[in-house]
Parts: C-alpha cells; structure tokens; sequence
C-alpha cells in the first residue's frame, strides 16, 4: 500500500528500504511451514529428530518449490517496480498540475506562447508540404515535365505550342517515353443533363493525356485515338464532382447521354476525386484534336495555343531532356524558315516546378518568418522557466533538505515544462488545423490547385514534437540548475538574490537581446512587403473599376456563324441591359481590364525592322466603343471607336497613351498606320486615337503599351462590363434574365464586380504579406514580453540593493537611470544585431519588393522604431515598480 | 497432498485455497493443514506443491501477502483475498458445483448405452 505520509520526492526504493530479498522471503515462509509442523508431530509426542524427517517428506521437493517460488516472486517484483515508476509519473503530473496551476498567469502564457510559435509553423508548413512536398495528383510525378515555347528575350518563358511543334516534340523527342498534347486554357460549357443548363470549365486533351499523367479512370475509360478522329461519336470524360454532384454518382453513368453547348455527349469515363491537371481544375475533359490545325499550312506553325506533358523515359534525367527539347528548338527554326516564329524557342520544365514555380519564394519566406517566430518564442520560454525555477529555489531547497533526491526533482522540473509544451502544442496543433481551413476557404491564386491544404498526421506530428522539444530543452537549463542547488546556503540566503543571479540575468539578458535581433529582421521585412504592397495598390489603375459589373457569356459559331450575326447579338443584348434600371453604360470586350493576356506584334508602316527578333509586342483587346466611356479612361488624342468602325470599314485602332509614347515619341502617331503580325501583306491599320493608360499587371506599377479592336471588326468579345449607379453585386439576377430572353440555352459565366476582380490580382501578394505581418506582429508581442520578463526579473532581484540605496540617500532618479541602464544596454545589443539580420532577411525577399530598396530606410529605420516603443512599454512596468521600492519593506 | 502426479487439478487447488481464506486471513501452514482436516487427511500428499500456487494466485491479484506475527509471536506471511478473488471464488464454485454434480451423475447412473443392451 502507498504510504500517504511517503516525501513525494523519495526515490521509489526508498519506499521499501528494508524489503527482504525474493530468496529470503521464500526461505522464511517455508521455513516457518517446516518448523510449524514439527512442532504439531513433537506435541503429539513424536520424537524432536523423527518429527523433522517426517515433516520434510510431507512436504515434498522442497527445492524445486523454493526455486519456483523465487521466480514467481521475482517476477512480482519487478511488475510492481514498473506499477510504481508509473504511479510516479502520474504523481509528478499532478504535481506539475498543482505547479502550474499556482502561477496562473506564467503557465497560460507559456502554453498560448507555445501555441502560436507551434500553431504557426505547423500552419506554414502544412502549406509547404502540400505545395512542394507532397505527391503531384499523378503517378511518378517527378518523371513528368512540360514543354514550352519559349521568348529568346527572356521576357517570357511559358509559351504555348504550335500543332506542327507538338507532333514534332512526340516523334522526334527521344528522352520522351510519351508525350500528350492539351489545351493550357480552360473553356467555358453549358452542361445540363436536363434542360437547366450549368455553366463549367472543360479541358480540351489529346489521346494519351490521362496515360501519360498516369491517371485512371475510377470509371469506363480515357480518350483513346479514334475519339481523336473526325467525325467519332462525341464523347466527355467526366470530373468527379460533377459525377457526384450532376449525376448524384450513378454507378451506371457510361454510357449515359449529356449536353454540352446544347450537343449530346456521350460519357465515357469518371476520373479519380482530387484529379487536377494542368490546365488548372476543370469539371469535363473532351477530346482535342489538332489534325485540322496540321492540315492547314498557316495556322500548323504560326499559331501558339497548345502544351504538352510528357513522361521521361527511363533513365533519362531532366536536364538531358531539356537540352534535347532545346535542341529540337533550333533544328525546327533551321528546318522551317519562313514559318517558325524567330521570336522563340523550346523550353522544357520539371511538372511540380512548373506549377508550384511561382509560390516557391513566397514559402520559403513564410517558413523561414514561421521559424523566426519559433526561436522567439523559445528564447522566451526558455527565459521565463529559468526565472521561474529560479524563483522557486527556495521551495526546491526546502526539499532537497527533506530528503528529495536531486534526480527526482529534475524529473520533477522537466515534467512540469513538458506538461506545458504538450498542452501548448495541442492548442497549436488546433491552431494550425483553423488557420489552413480558412486558408482552403479562400482558395488563394498563390496555391496551386493540386495543392489541398491538408493538416496531415505528419505535421501534426511534427508539431508536437517541435513543442515537447522545446519544452525538454528549455526546461533541462533551469532544471540542472535547481538540481545544484545547496540547501544551506539557498535557505540561509532567504529572499535575497543568490550568487547565480548575475549569470542567470546575463542569461536572460542574451536570451532578449536575441528575440529582439530575430524580430527586428521580421518587423522589417513585413514592412518592406508591406510598403510595396501599398505602393503598388495605390498606383492609378488607369480606369474606375468601382460600380461596374462583369460577367462573361459565350457566342458560339454555330449559332452565330457571321460576323454579323454576332454583332446583331451584342448589340440587342446592349439595347435590352441598357434598359434595367440603374445602368449607364455598357460595354463589351475580349478581357477584362487589368487582365489583357494576349500580345501581338506589328510593324509600322514605312519603318523596316532589323530582323524579325525586333518585332515590338504590345497588349491586346477588342473592344466595343464604349468600353473607355464604361470604365472612364479618358481620350488624349485623337477619336474613339463609332458605329461606323465596322466589318468592311477600313479597320482602325486606338492606342494607349504608352505605346504612343514608345514608338512614336514625336507625337504624331493619330494617323500612324501599322501591320498585325511579320506579315508584310497583311492589312494596314490606321490608329485614330490614344486614350489614356491603364496598369495590366497590377504587380508592376509602370504600365504596359496597349493596343484596342474595335469589336465590331474583331468580334471576338465575350466580356460584359456594366456600369450602374447602383450596387453591382445586384445586377447579376438582372442581367442574367435579359439574356435568357435573348438565348436562353447560354448561360451567364464568372458574374462578378471588377473591384472583385482587380482585388483577386492583388491577393497573390497581400496575403503572404499578411502573413507575415502577422507573423511579424506575433514576434514583436513575443520579444515585448521577453524585454519585460527579463527587466522585471532584474527589478525583483535587485529590489533589495535598491532599498539599501534609496535609504543611504541614493535618488529614485537614479534608480530609474540603473534599470534604463541595463535594460537599454541589451535592447540596444539587440537592435544592432539585428542589423545583421535584416541584411541577411532581405536578400531573401528582395524578389518580392517593388518600388522600395531593399535597405530602405524608411522601413528598417521603421522596424527599429517599433521595437523601441514595444521595449519602452515593456520597460515601463518594472522600472516604475523599481522606483516606487520602499526601503523598509524590503530591508527589513 | 496437491502433487502434481496426485490427480488433483491445478484449479481445484486454487478453489480450496480461496475456500479456506474466505473464513479470514491465514498463513501457509495454517491453510495446508485447514485443507488436510476438512478432506479428513484424504488428500494428503506433498504440502510444499501450496506454495507455488500461493505465490501464482498472488501474481494473478487474487490474494495478498503480508507479513505479521502468529499467536506464537512467530513472523509468518499471512494471506488474504482480495475483491478479485472473492470474486474468483464464487464463479469457480459455482462452476466447480455444476461440474462435480454432472459428474457424479452419469458415474451414478443405471442407465446403459445403447450398444451395451
């Protein structure tokens, strides 16, 4: 039975110091058996000497039995040896309990400071892990690369493909075991099973697309070659969700008949949940089929619109495949002069480099930021348990004087810590698991489609041990510590500080000094993010993209085979939103504002260019003529489009203020007359007009040169951009009955606002710097408590010394100055290591910047600040307590 | 008694050893010899084969071990049952019980099989 009274800090073989050993304990009971038996027969008057032979053979094999019982009672032992190594660790978790719960405030602050350091690492890397770590939706990943066109100039890396440059990747690329062409871009269907249409995403894929991604269908089959074929029945393989969600998952879907565009299809395939390729996520996949592309000698090599994935063959490395694809590049260029495009060549990329390439930096930024909150919070852990066990010397003195073996009470100590590290870790743990949900809630740009963001038993567990490491080693310091206390001296020394106090204060002194360098680099890199962040998004965009809805739609060739058909099209559909209340303006275009992708090349007339390489690119739209009175760009020159730029007119242009400036810098280039394309016979071109500029990359702040259609000449538009007086978000119902009326088998796609829009281009950069604000605001509060910590800490030790000067006639000002001393000393430390820091942080985001130095002043100068005023208001507390000390109290 | 060539169960012993503590805690002499009075000494052969399944029950938390001394003021370790083996008791006697009279039953019986008529 456990003795109630035993010291709970006594070695467990203590408890029984007298215990017989297994051997004796088994030879006193049978003993005791052998002679309790003689003395039965001797009381029966048999004789001493008979009576002791008589009991033996009653007994048996007394040495077998001896050997027996000794084994099972060893056995006994050691099970209870190991019952009470247990009790004990249950009875120090009590303990560490009671211990913690007697300083409140100190063990809430560990474990919330433990759980923010954890929460945020296990948070970013969950990330990391499932952008660059984690397998690609695709079997052998790493084996798979895709192939570009690529700019020489190097303005441009990821081109897209001609047919005649794909088939020619798939028969001539030897380190290729497969390659498989596909559509980059999404298309927009109408899908209905019924008679509601749905809009969706559909991927335009070659024949081996799914073979070479290793991708199988959990049902029927991919494309095969002869869907490839003109004229094979229309077939769709199908996402999973859309399986799910539009054909509630029938078993029996192959087979089953669709519409897409209001065109029966048949299904042939479901692909596996959690399938993305690398076109980004699409809900049907249809064949593509490039013969006709071939067959027409123009568009087989001169136009760009395709990509290509391909499978490594075995043995063959990356780079050996991309000088291969490389060379392919210059053979083409040798092997058709007159349609390659001069401008490029062939680039091949490893697949996951290629579709998690942006976000790399941007990680390695958070995880290197999720770090540096880690070691801050360390440092300030490790501070706080040297203080803490510091402070209770006494307590532990007491019991190291009881009797307490210096063992136990490490033990003790380290429980204790661990008992909050593991608390703090599941806290970060949940931490972690919130702050990913709401990070999948918003779906960023920045992460990759493949990526799902999941908090895995990996990092989970991961996260854990990160937390109980740090509780071991900053709790194995302070424990070894008190372990060597000397009863005597520390219960002779009472509440005066001990001869340890200046090392431990030297201690903590590094320890802040240390959080303040880390979170100097922290502060000041958010603020450089922060600042180029502010001076991108305050840079004009050019246009008001405030009060104006958008919303695309598609006119489809079969519907509206002439050009005139498509223009009577938009024009009712004009007239009919023009009449819902609230709008003022209407305009159509091929894309957005802010998202122009296509660039065409011309020449100006009468100008003869060195080679085709210099051929100048610019932005392209197509736009109806309200577009710059839709989106208030105002005119510098020149007209804008009318009624009578028409099909059959001669075709005109309108330029941003940009390019006029660029290629005409004298001024005159309303008039001017150009050429689309190297083409010298293709039509001339007469620019009427130069409206003012607007930013298309929103990452940039200078704007680029841009050229405008008129759409009723180019009828590509597909973009609708109302302006209304009104709420925009309200147009949507509005708008999308007025097409019904007009179509009602075409649906409404992407309605939104432009706010909307433009805000989504800037989200790739405002959240990591988010992000890391808030990683760098963690750190300050961190590094804030740390300052305190330690100064206050000085000030209780000190308080004493400081009775003592006060009452020999010292000023409370100069008590002030004493504390301000030391703690200024290595806040100061701190700061200028952080110096080196912030020239080591920098170079790392120095990528990320825009419009600022990367030793901008201003933010390091900033940074510095922050931290002063947050040391300040940490210091604030403790000195005052230092100056108010009263000298009776304290001395006495 | 309670040899192992002796016939008598491994498990029967336990029950008599249960049986004997339920009347207070006793000592290992005092429970061999408890056992050897109430068969009439029927049972006797080699008391030394109890200590063995004393110190087994005693792992199994069946009964417990402690020391103290006799009326003699001899030290002697006495034992005594725990809840468990209270417990044990009661389900093995009942078993036993069932078990000893079906026995019995088919030995009694008059009633020949059928290839035997």
């Amino acid at each position: 039975m456990r003795n109630p009274l035993r010291n709970p800090f006594s070695r467990p073989t203590r408890a029984r110091p007298f215990e017989p050993s297994p051997a004796s304990e088994v030879d006193d009971e049978l003993a005791f058996h052998l002679e309790e038996r003689v003395q039965d027969l001797v009381a029966r008057g048999v004789d001493p000497v008979v009576a002791r032979k008589q009991a033996l053979a009653r007994f048996g094999d007394i040495r077998g039995v001896r050997s027996e019982c000794e084994e099972l009672l060893e056995a006994d032992r050691r099970a209870e040896r190991r019952r009470d190594l247990w009790a004990d660790v249950a009875q120090d978790v009590r303990f560490g309990v009671r211990a913690a719960l007697r300083a409140p405030l100190f063990s809430l602050l560990a474990i919330i400071t433990i759980a923010l350091g954890v929460g945020a690492n296990a948070a970013v890397f969950g990330v990391v892990k499932s952008v660059l770590l984690d397998a690609l939706p695709y079997a052998d990943a790493d084996r798979l690369v895709r192939v570009y066109a690529q700019a020489k100039s190097g303005t441009n890396d990821r081109l897209s493909l001609t047919a005649g440059q794909v088939v020619d990747i798939a028969e001539r690329v030897r380190s290729f075991e497969r390659a498989a062409v596909f559509f980059p871009l999404t298309q927009q269907f109408a899908f209905s099973t019924s008679d509601t249409p749905y809009p969706m995403q559909a991927g335009l894929a070659g024949a081996n697309f799914f073979d070479v991604l290793g991708v199988r269908p959990v049902l029927g089959r991919s494309f095969t070659a002869d869907d490839m074929k003109a004229g094979a029945p229309p077939v769709v393989v199908l996402g999973h969700s859309v399986w799910r969600e539009r054909l509630a998952g029938d078993s029996g879907a192959i087979g089953r008949t669709v519409r897409l565009d209001g065109k029966a299809v048949t299904v042939i395939g479901v692909l596996p949940p959690g399938f993305v390729g690398p076109m980004g996520p699409v809900d049907a996949w249809v064949p593509l089929d490039i013969s006709a592309s071939l067959r027409d000698a123009v568009r087989a090599r001169k136009s760009s619109w395709l990509g290509v994935v391909a499978r490594l063959g075995p043995g063959v490395t990356m780079e050996s495949a991309g000088r291969e694809v490389a060379a392919l590049g210059t053979a083409l260029e040798r092997e058709h002069p007159d349609d390659a495009d001069p401008l490029v060549t062939l680039t091949a990329k490893g697949l996951r480099d290629d579709l998690a390439g942006d976000v790399r930096t941007q990680l390695i930024v958070l995880t290197a930021s999720a770090a540096l909150v880690l070691l801050i919070t360390c440092a300030n852990l490790a501070g706080a348990l040297l203080s803490r066990t510091l402070g209770r010397r006494q307590e532990l003195a007491v019991r190291v004087a009881l009797g307490a073996a210096r063992g136990r009470l490490v033990r003790q100590l380290l429980t204790e810590s661990v008992l909050l590290s593991a608390l703090g870790g599941i806290l970060g743990v949940l931490l972690a698991a919130g702050g990913l949900a709401l990070l999948r809630r918003l779906s960023l740009d920045i992460v990759p489609a493949y990526a799902d963001l999941s908090l895995d038993p990996l990092v989970v567990a991961g996260a854990f041990l990160l937390a109980l490491a740090t509780g071991i080693a900053f709790g194995v310091a302070p424990a070894v510590t008190a372990a060597r206390v000397d009863p005597q001296s520390a219960l002779r020394e009472e509440a005066r500080g001990g001869t340890g106090t200046l090392r431990v204060s030297r201690l903590r002194g590094t320890l802040a000094a240390g959080q303040i360098a880390l979170c100097v680099s922290l502060v000041a890199s958010a603020l450089l993010l922060g600042r180029s962040l502010w001076l991108l998004t305050n840079e004009p965009l050019g246009f008001d993209p405030d009060g104006v809805f958008t919303a695309s739609f598609e006119v489809r060739a079969a519907e509206y085979p002439t050009t005139n058909a498509r223009t009577a099209f938009t024009r009712l559909l004009d007239e009919r939103i023009r009449a819902i209340p609230g709008v003022t303006d209407v305009a159509f275009s091929s894309a957005l504002p802010s998202a122009l992708s296509s660039r065409n090349g011309f020449t100006i007339d009468g100008q003869q260019l060195r080679s085709p390489a210099d051929m100048p690119f610019v932005l392209y739209a197509s736009v109806s003529g309200s577009y710059f009175s839709t989106l208030r760009v105002g005119l510098k020159e020149g007209r804008l489009f009318t009624s009578g730029d028409r099909a059959g007119a001669p075709t005109v242009m309108v330029i941003s203020e940009a390019m006029a400036n660029r290629y005409w810098p004298s001024g005159n280039a309303v008039g001017a007359r150009i050429r689309m394309g190297p083409d010298p016979k293709s039509p001339l071109i007469e620019i009427v007009g130069v409206v003012a500029d607007i930013r298309n990359d929103l990452t940039a702040a200078a704007a680029e040169p841009m050229a405008y259609g008129s759409s009723l000449q180019d009828t590509g538009v597909d973009r609708l951009l109302v302006r209304t007086t009104g709420d925009p978000v309200a147009l949507a119902g509005p708008v999308q009955r007025e097409l019904a009326a007009l179509n009602p088998g075409m649906p409404l796609y992407q309605a939104s606002t432009l706010r909307t829009s433009i805000d989504r281009g800037f989200a790739g950069r405002r959240v990591p710097l988010l992000l890391i604000a808030g990683f760098g605001g963690l750190a300050l509060l961190l590094a804030a408590v740390g300052v305190y910590a330690m100064v206050a800490n000085m000030v209780a030790a000190r308080s004493r010394e400081f009775g003592i000067r006060l009452a020999l006639g010292a000023g409370r000002r100069s008590i002030m100055l004493l504390v301000l001393r030391q703690g200024g000393t290595w806040i100061g430390a701190g700061l200028v290591a952080g110096a080196i820091g912030v020239t080591l942080a920098v170079r790392l985001i120095r990528g990320m910047l825009y419009g600022v130095s990367p030793l901008d002043p201003l933010s390091i100068a900033g940074a510095a600040a922050l931290l002063v005023v947050a040391a300040a208001i940490a210091l604030f507390g403790p000195v005052r307590r230092a100056v108010q000390v009263d000298p009776i109290t304290v001395i006495r | 008694m309670f040899a192992k060539d002796s016939g008598l169960l491994q498990g029967t012993l336990e029950l008599l050893v249960l049986k004997t503590l339920t009347w207070g805690p006793m000592h290992g002499y005092g429970i061999a010899t408890w056992i050897e009075s109430a068969t009439d000494d029927a049972l006797r052969i080699e008391e030394g084969s109890l200590y063995p399944a004393l110190y087994r029950m005693t792992r199994k938390g069946w009964i417990k071990g402690t020391w103290g001394t006799t009326e003699n003021n001899r030290r002697a370790k006495y034992y005594k049952l725990t809840v468990e083996g209270e417990r044990q008791f009661r389900e093995q006697r009942t078993g036993w019980q069932q078990f000893s009279s079906l026995v019995s039953e088919v030995v009694g019986t008059s009633r020949a099989p059928s290839w035997a008529r």
